[in-house]
């Protein structure tokens, strides 16, 4: 008598088919790279500028600008600066000049004051239509100080009060420009 | 003749046709396999850039596409994908997750389009002392074949990353490395 054993077998798949031969991995690592840099930007606090005069003897007509500056220079080598230049004279005629001001005297001038980094100008600086002038210089690897506020700074006009300006409202236009490298 | 009788029989046996009869058993083998809940990650993007465009001092951003397959326990299972911070940003002096130049700074994501779970909505920020949440799996969740499981296999997710660019990072390149964990239960 011939024992004959049948063995009756069931091939499971013992993992989603189509992973079967794919696990994958429980943890996975990635190298997350940023590189900062030379920036600057500025802000101009101010909506616009009104420039008084107190008094009755002509004294100077003064006024301020505010600004909040963020720069980052590089490391070694860089360097930045903040500079204004009027780009737009004082319309409409008959009043204040900085091109062609009514006697030689008559200037609109201007002393800087910083809080934060960098350097402001020295001393009263006069503006002018035809050249940008200084306001805060910054050196290599400078950085603001007060984020994300930024670092503050300030332009003191002044401007001539004389007698030959026509009575009226008159209007200049100032481009401040901030760069860093 | 009395002799000759038992040796008829006798032949008759011999020469009557043996049939022959094979046995057959059966039996039966019981294979059993337990299918347990597995998670597991696939083409894990091995870098992803922050850069940024536009405005002066707006934060640095980058993206990254995470593939996995999931399988989770039936009515009771769950699971997760969740992301840390392993090593923080080197060299120093630029961007840091644990101890950033200011208190605002950091690296946070919101993740999108997952295709199977429920991915984070954010902004969530990257932690070097806890993982943080990217998708979440509930019970009897699959990847592939469509019906009761996700149709798309491997399923995918998408992190989006921010970065703060606070102007105290000295200019430079930095690096930090994220693990992302996934789980099945």
């Amino acid at each position: 008598m011939k024992k004959i054993l049948t063995l009756v077998g069931v091939a499971l798949l013992l993992t989603a088919p189509l992973a079967h031969a794919q696990l994958g991995t429980s943890t996975g690592t990635t190298t997350v790279t940023v590189a900062p840099v030379a920036e600057a930007a500025l802000n101009i606090t101010n909506g616009s500028t009104p420039l008084t005069s107190t008094g009755t003897n002509f004294t100077n007509y003064t006024g301020s600008t505010g600004l909040t500056y963020y720069v980052r220079t590089t490391q070694s080598g860089g360097s930045g600066s903040i500079t204004l230049k009027v780009t737009t004279d004082f319309s409409p005629a008959n009043g204040p000049s900085v091109a062609t001001p009514p006697n030689a005297g008559d200037k609109l001038a201007y002393t800087c004051t910083l809080s934060g980094v960098g350097t402001a100008c020295t001393g009263s600086v006069t503006s002018s239509t035809t050249a940008a002038t200084n306001v805060a210089t910054f050196g290599a690897d400078a950085h603001t100080v007060t984020f994300p506020g930024g670092d503050t700074a300030t332009t003191a006009w002044t401007l001539t009060n004389d007698p030959k300006y026509k009575t009226g409202s008159y209007s200049a236009t100032v481009t401040f420009t901030i760069s860093a490298s | 003749m009395i002799r000759l009788a038992p040796l008829v029989v006798w032949g008759a046996l011999l020469l009557a046709p043996i049939r022959l009869e094979a046995a057959t058993l059966t039996t039966t083998q019981t294979l059993q396999a337990v299918i347990s809940p597995l998670g597991g990650l696939f083409s894990f993007p091995n870098s992803v850039t922050l850069a940024k465009t536009g405005t002066a001092f707006n934060n640095f951003t980058g993206s990254l596409s995470i593939q996995y397959r999931e399988r989770t326990t039936q009515s009771t299972g769950g699971g997760t994908i969740t992301v840390k911070a392993t090593a923080d940003f080197t060299p120093a002096n630029g961007p840091s997750i644990a101890s950033p130049p200011h208190a605002g700074d950091a690296l946070t994501y919101t993740c999108s389009a997952a295709t199977l779970g429920t991915n984070c909505s954010g902004p969530l920020t990257v932690s070097t002392a806890a993982s943080t949440n990217v998708v979440t799996f509930s019970a009897t969740e699959c990847t592939g074949g469509g019906g009761s499981c996700s149709t798309a296999n491997p399923n995918t997710v998408t992190v989006n990353f921010t970065l703060t660019d606070d102007p105290k990072y000295k200019t430079g390149s930095y690096s930090a490395t994220l693990t992302f964990t996934i789980s099945a239960s």
